[in-house]
């Protein structure tokens, strides 16, 4: 067994130690994913962002129009300090007008026309069936849009509407949630199987 | 040491794991509809096709994501498609590179002519759509630091008219940002790989079909191992799964049976 294979298997009984309570050996081992999670993650963004991205060609290739990004990201730590703190609101503003300027267009595309037009799909097929997927997706639409409306008391038919749209609701909420047992279940196997099979060596 | 009622639960599960993962029995596995689309849209591609593989995940979900990237990579290199690899997650760049490697190996392909990895590019939105316009500016060097034209594979490539379709391979909302920014401006084909707890969030962009063909967690994988005919994390995984479906659903029915009884006997 090498080193590493040794190291992930005593990591992996320390954080599962936490199923009977919190103890220092979870806690060392939880420390240890964050640390290296943060540090990995610092190396990577400071090496292909702040270096590829702005130092090198700034510095090395005299690229001077990134020295608008340079000091708008400048303008951020001047939060710091409270006779500076409205400089930062010049970057944030940049931030939030060109994203909301990217993405407004985008989202109103993707995720209400074309939505839009996947819900109110033809409700009968060429040969004058009804297909009962844009059926269903049709009433649970309705009836959901139903239960989240609140101008008005639920009672009568919109109290009826809104009955049949917490049912959609519960069996959305019911499949996500299975499904993320499953996902989870998933992880825990993947692990067993590393102890069982590299760690232990009880499976080949 | 006092044992608790949860820690019996959880000494049933892990029992119940330990001892079906040591019988090496192998279900048999239906494969459903979602992970044959995913299957024979590959397939159906001419030998060559270009596919870029953005590994979206952190490090956390490996387990569930590693069977799954396994089983899509070798499909993609045993077909002869040329893959281009990158990664949106930090944590998710190395993982990415060394499955690359290790699967383009298994099938003896070629870095810089039949695969290349780009690395990671922060920022995921203006990366997507950056490369949208030139794949050159947005990684003017790969993973290693060779320059972007010394790959033969990268030659070709601009930007994505030049990619038959992209595969996500992801444990959380980034393949969203895939659909809704290269899908939608740019037109490319986006098929995800993702964990078993996002297929509902993809399940409204696969009807409306902004998003071709989808393949999730562990099973999703077991099917794609069985329909390849290899024996991977997911086929092996599938009985110890099952094995503890049943163990909640029991559980669950016990709950139950224990809750009703002690209302009855309070009235």
């Amino acid at each position: 067994m090498d080193w590493s294979t040794l190291i992930a298997g005593l990591l992996t009984l320390a954080i599962l130690t936490f199923l009977y309570r919190d103890n220092p050996l979870y806690k060392i081992a939880e420390s240890l994913l964050i640390g290296v999670s943060i540090g990995y993650t610092l190396v990577i963004v400071w090496s292909s962002t702040l270096v590829d991205l702005l130092f090198d060609p700034l510095f090395s290739q005299g690229k001077m129009a990134l020295l608008i990004p340079f000091i708008l990201g400048l303008l951020m730590f001047s939060r710091f300090h409270r006779r500076t703190a409205s400089l930062s609101r010049i970057p944030i503003a940049v931030m939030i007008g060109s994203g909301a300027g990217i993405s407004i267009p985008v989202m109103v595309e993707a995720r209400i026309l074309k939505q839009m037009s996947a819900t109110v799909a033809p409700l009968f097929n060429s040969s004058g069936i009804p297909d009962i997927s844009s059926l269903v997706i049709i009433t649970g639409v309705i009836c959901t849009l139903g239960y989240f409306y609140f101008s008005r008391e639920q009672r009568g038919l919109l109290g009826g509407i809104s009955r049949i749209g917490t049912y959609f609701l519960m069996i959305f909420f019911g499949t996500t949630f299975g499904y993320t047992v499953m996902s989870r279940m998933s992880t825990f196997i993947g692990r067993m199987e590393f102890l069982l099979t590299d760690f232990l060596g009880l499976t080949r | 040491m006092k044992l608790e009622q949860r820690h019996w639960v959880f000494l049933g599960l892990f029992i119940l794991i330990t001892l079906v993962m040591l019988i090496k029995v192998r279900p048999d596995i239906s494969v459903s509809n979602q992970t044959r689309k995913m299957y024979a849209y590959i397939d159906s591609l001419p030998s060559g096709s270009i596919l870029l593989i953005s590994f979206d995940h952190e490090a956390s979900s490996l387990p569930e994501i590693r069977p799954l990237a396994q089983a899509v990579l070798s499909h993609a290199f045993e077909k002869g498609h040329r893959l281009i690899g990158m990664a949106l997650f930090a944590e998710g760049t190395a993982i990415g590179y060394r499955m690359m490697q290790d699967v383009a190996a298994q099938y003896g392909r070629n870095p810089g002519t039949d695969f290349v990895y780009l690395g990671f590019k922060p920022q995921f939105i203006a990366a997507i759509l950056a490369m949208g316009e030139s794949f050159e500016q947005t990684f003017p060097e790969d993973y290693l630091g060779n320059p972007y034209r010394s790959h033969e594979l990268l030659t070709t490539v601009s930007n994505y008219d030049d990619i038959a379709a992209m595969i996500s391979i992801a444990d959380g909302s980034l393949t969203t940002h895939w659909i809704e920014y290269a899908g939608s401006r740019y037109n490319l084909t986006v098929l995800g790989a993702v964990t078993a707890a996002m297929v509902t969030t993809y399940d409204p962009y696969l009807a409306s079909g902004q998003m071709t063909c989808m393949v999730g967690g562990l099973r999703g994988a077991a099917e794609y191992e069985s329909l390849l005919g290899i024996e991977g994390g997911g086929s092996r995984g599938m009985l110890a799964q099952t094995a503890s479906h049943l163990y909640i659903i029991l559980l669950v029915v016990i709950g139950n049976v224990i809750y009703f009884r002690s209302r009855r006997g309070s009235k």
